[in-house]
């Protein structure tokens, strides 16, 4: 008790550097929290970006078909998988495709790209196609409508009920076939290689033109649980994996972007450690000036007394009111900016291309009980070890010298 | 009477090599139960020295010192910290007390640390205050207390413990004459009327002019030992 007392009171002593020691303390906790929830932000996005525009969280596909889309390469027989997903209680939705590599011609222009037979009605679960139609109607009834990416409607010089002509390989004999469909929907998702590069059709229009029968190239799925996807123990995937068949998550699909995840996870941990280091510096120098302040007066309380572990404990205890005071005053600091950013958005100045994911104008920070928890918890931590070298020097302070040094 | 302190053969050196100096070389003297006594000398003859190695705070190269029969020279880390606190009260020049302590706490504080019960701290330190003058004081940090207060206040906390002795290293170098006079009246009159041993390390008249007995120091060795 009397330790606690001389603490707290010794804390409020020189209130001048009380503050700007709590401050340092304070600052760190509150960029710490924000640091991560601006990354976890991005990290969101960037990953929602992928998983929710088209990807899935994670696809099932014939193996090799995604080295090159070899559309010659699909599900032949997908019904019993199919019958596994609809079975499924991890799974939140799934969509069937083909996806066929093709020549997208107008009467101006040809490009190629990539067709995808999509199920609308699935789709407006699994992905942002329903969202990304900026101009015309989504995938109407009509078994020929087709929705076109901007970039490539522009190059193609054409727009909302202009006719196209898919002209591709049968995937059974590899004879050219070709199919006249009429845009229904201008769509844009953002990356540039999805807007430049892709046309969806009705499902059903694409088995057909391609020869695929009942088959697919590929199942995306969406797990209620994000991080089932990634998952190596998932039933779900032991039960669909067999020769031939692939079952893979996000980040296998993506590893690039797995990569920029690990990397930014380093990035953070080294920013962090950085910020406490010199919070720590800026604690152990004003633990030292306090205790050369009160040096006479340590050595005159080891003189009467006071066992070395004493003053040792009351260094450090004082160095831990003053992480917590710092602490109470950073989180709610740290919690207004956060909701307030949560809900506004920080501005990044425009839009931004990273990774082939669009970063909007605005981040959002993502707020989460850990780091109201855990970060104090360390910032508490660390200035506790920040002091137990100054500690360890008041309590071995020689009372004769110090007397002598300190009048 | 009986002995309270012995010195035997008591050496402090400082420096090295050529610029070694013995601050205390080869002193031995008693110190025996309710004896008012002052080490004098001029400054720099080792007294203050003298007085560390006695209260425990410094550590002699050779020789020994018994209190109470033990060897405080041998002792180390919590055994003198604990010794200090139970056998020995300290008076120092100035600074005495704890900033953020109020002089009951001050004086309340070396009893914390022995773990004496509540009620008899409390009634101890009101004992300790009326004896120095402080009554109704109590409350007042140090900062809110003249100099000389915050020394009776010292003195108060140093008899607190129930020491075999008090060491006092220039308890009036910084109060004026009549401040100085009065506190050491004070601890004079504790000394008559408690039968507390004080030991004095100054070369402040008053004290000499109050003193039982004079040990003078010159050179780290006793000149002169006078008793009156």
């Amino acid at each position: 008790m009397l330790l606690i007392q001389l603490a707290v009171r010794n804390l409020f002593r020189n209130g001048r550097r009380t503050f700007l020691t709590c401050l340092l303390i304070t600052s760190s906790l509150v960029v710490m929290i924000l640091m991560d929830g601006l990354i976890l932000g991005m990290l969101g996005v960037m990953v929602g970006g992928i998983t929710q525009t088209l990807e899935g969280e994670a696809q099932i596909y014939k193996s090799g078909f995604r080295d090159r889309f070899d559309a010659t390469l699909y599900l032949a027989s997908p019904e019993s998988i199919l019958t596994v997903l609809d079975e499924d209680e991890t799974l939140l939705a799934y969509a069937p495709r083909v996806v066929v590599p093709a020549v997208i011609g107008s009467s101006y222009n040809t490009l190629g790209g990539l067709v995808y037979g999509v199920d609308p009605e699935k789709e407006l679960a699994m992905s942002r196609l329903r969202q990304a139609v900026i101009e015309g109607d989504y995938l109407s009834n009509s078994p020929r409508a087709l929705l076109m990416g901007r970039l490539m409607a522009e190059k193609l010089e054409i727009g909302i009920g202009d006719r196209v002509v898919l002209t591709a390989s049968a995937v059974d004999n590899n004879e050219l076939v070709q199919g006249l469909f009429r845009i229904s929907g201008i769509v844009e998702f953002g990356p540039k290689e999805l807007d430049e590069s892709m046309v969806f059709i009705p499902i059903e229009a694409a088995q057909a033109l391609f020869h695929l029968g009942d088959g697919l190239h590929q199942i995306a799925l969406r797990f209620k649980d994000f991080k089932d996807a990634n998952r190596s123990d998932l039933a779900l995937a032991r039960k669909i994996k067999d020769d031939g068949i692939e079952f893979k998550g996000w980040l296998a699909l993506q590893p690039g972007v797995g990569a920029m995840l690990e990397m930014t996870n380093y990035a953070t941990l080294i920013i962090g450690v950085v910020l406490f280091l010199f919070a720590s510096l800026g604690v152990i120098n004003s633990i030292f000036m306090s205790i050369y302040e009160r040096l006479y007066e340590l050595a005159v309380a080891k003189a009467i007394g006071t066992r070395p572990a004493f003053i040792g404990g009351l260094i450090v205890l004082e160095a831990l009111a003053l992480a917590v005071m710092s602490c109470g005053i950073g989180l709610p600091i740290a919690f207004c900016l956060m909701t307030y950013f949560a809900a506004n958005g920080l501005p990044l100045g425009g839009t931004m291309e990273f990774s082939g994911v669009v970063l909007p104008g605005r981040l959002h920070p993502e707020l989460l009980w850990y780091q109201f928890v855990q970060f104090p918890l360390y910032v508490i931590l660390l200035t506790v070890v920040a002091a137990i070298y100054p500690a360890l020097f008041a309590a071995r302070i020689a009372p004769a010298r110090s007397l002598q040094k300190a009048l | 009477m009986s002995i309270v302190i012995e010195t035997q053969n008591l050496r402090r050196c400082y420096g090295t090599g050529v610029t070694l100096v013995a601050a205390v070389n080869g002193i031995s003297v008693s110190i025996e139960q309710g004896e008012f006594t002052a080490i004098i000398g001029p400054s720099g003859s080792g007294k203050s020295t003298l007085l560390n190695l006695i209260g425990g705070l410094d550590q002699p190269d050779e020789g020994r010192v018994l209190l109470q029969g033990q060897d405080i020279a041998a002792m180390t880390g919590n055994a003198i910290s604990d010794f200090r606190r139970d056998h020995i009260g300290f008076i120092f020049q100035a600074y005495n007390l704890i900033p953020v302590l109020s002089a009951h706490e001050n004086i309340e504080y070396i009893m914390l640390l022995q773990g004496v019960p509540k009620l008899n701290r409390q009634a101890r330190v009101l004992e300790m205050l009326g004896l120095v003058g402080l009554k109704g004081l109590g409350h007042r940090r140090p900062a809110e207390l003249s100099g000389g207060q915050q020394q009776r206040v010292a003195v108060a906390r140093a008899m607190a413990s129930k020491p075999d002795i008090i060491l006092a290293d220039e308890p009036t170098a910084n109060l004026d004459s009549k401040t100085g006079a009065e506190l050491l009246d004070l601890m004079r009159k504790l000394n008559a009327e408690q039968g507390l041993t004080f030991l004095f390390s100054t070369h402040d008249q008053m004290i000499m002019a109050r003193a039982q007995r004079l040990v003078h120091i010159k050179d780290g060795i006793i000149e002169q030992d006078e008793s009156r």
